[in-house]
């Protein structure tokens, strides 16, 4: 069974065959009209926030501009892409005040402190699943949104995030489970409601 | 026969159905390219800048070693200048004595001629010398 990594290589072979041809312009335009959605998409996934997301972007695409010419393909094109570009969010996280850091006891107590009217009615579930998707451990939260951004492909989510896939799908499961008692408690059960309200 | 389904898949298939829905993705903005087209020119002049300042600098750097490396070289020079007309003097005030009583009245040309002599193979010695170690012209 092939690998993610082998699979992003063999997507991005043109690309690659145009850099070893010396078209770094020609692949570059190729790679931005390629990436661009799923750089900003992970960009705003870990930044949480559209303007930083955007510049994040940005800054990643012109990074890979530069370095363009010391890619050299030992890793799969799109490996290099998403590792510059977690390194860019990474620095902008960095930059911004220190964010609070809950404890997983901790995002509990806060998901069950949420506050929501919608709890008696599945009227208005989607926006009590958004709050309750944000208040996830970052981890899981990173990996059920990117997993559903990507159109639910595994390997996309684990290059994104560079870890393997079998950590996303133990990820995934945590963060659908923790999901699935919260509306339990809260009485929304009933996967029927959730379709129809959803709908 | 198929076992029965658990109801948590029932309820993980319907979550799933329903995060699919609930989570909408983040539309690229509108001006995303155009902002990066914009940040790449920047970023060429920057780079055009910060090549031309490296240039320049190294330039600097290699004029600067020249330069030290030519007073070095015009310092030696002098001192073996000197330092040979002194050997020279000395060597003469020995032997001259020597030489006339060997050779008579014609031991300061004998003298002068072996100077010449000597002289010319040093040079020789050190033209064929700096001709080995000189790079060859492509």
């Amino acid at each position: 069974m092939p690998t993610a990594s082998a699979d992003a290589a063999s997507r991005d072979s043109d690309i690659a065959e145009l850099l070893r041809a010396g078209h770094r312009e020609r692949a570059f335009a190729e790679l931005v009209q390629r990436y661009e959605g799923k750089i900003f998409r992970l960009c705003h996934t870990l930044l949480r926030e559209r303007t930083q997301a955007q510049d994040a972007a940005q800054e990643s695409l012109v990074r890979i501009w530069k370095s363009l010419d010391s890619y050299d393909g030992r890793a799969s094109l799109s490996s290099w892409i998403y590792a510059i570009t977690r390194n860019r969010c990474l620095t902008a996280l960095e930059r911004r005040r220190p964010m609070e850091s809950l404890s997983d006891a901790g995002v509990e107590t806060q998901i069950e402190a949420l506050q929501a009217p919608a709890a008696q009615t599945t009227n208005d579930i989607a926006p009590l699943l958004r709050e309750l998707v944000e208040l996830l451990p970052e981890r899981l939260r990173r990996t059920l949104l990117l997993y559903y951004f990507e159109e639910r492909s595994l390997s996309e989510v684990a290059l994104m995030l560079g870890c393997p896939e079998g950590t996303v799908k133990t990820q995934l499961f945590r963060a659908r489970a923790a999901l699935a008692e919260q509306l339990r408690r809260r009485g929304l059960d009933d996967p029927r409601h959730w379709l129809e309200a959803a709908s | 026969m198929i076992p029965p389904k658990k109801p948590s898949e029932d309820l993980d298939r319907a979550l799933d159905a329903v995060l699919a829905r609930v989570i909408e993705r983040p539309q690229l903005p509108a001006q995303f390219r155009s902002h990066l087209e914009a940040a790449l020119v920047r970023a060429g002049d920057r780079q055009l800048r910060e090549q031309r300042e490296r240039l320049e600098r190294e330039q600097r750097e290699r004029l600067a070693e020249l330069d030290t490396h030519y007073v070095r070289l015009r310092r030696a020079t002098l001192g073996t200048m000197i330092g040979g007309a002194f050997a020279a003097g000395a060597v003469a005030t020995f032997t001259l004595p020597w030489l006339k009583a060997s050779v008579g009245s014609q031991a300061p040309l004998v003298l002068a001629s072996a100077g010449a002599a000597l002289g010319l193979l040093i040079g020789v010695a050190s033209w064929l010398q700096r001709r080995g170690s000189a790079p060859s012209s492509p």
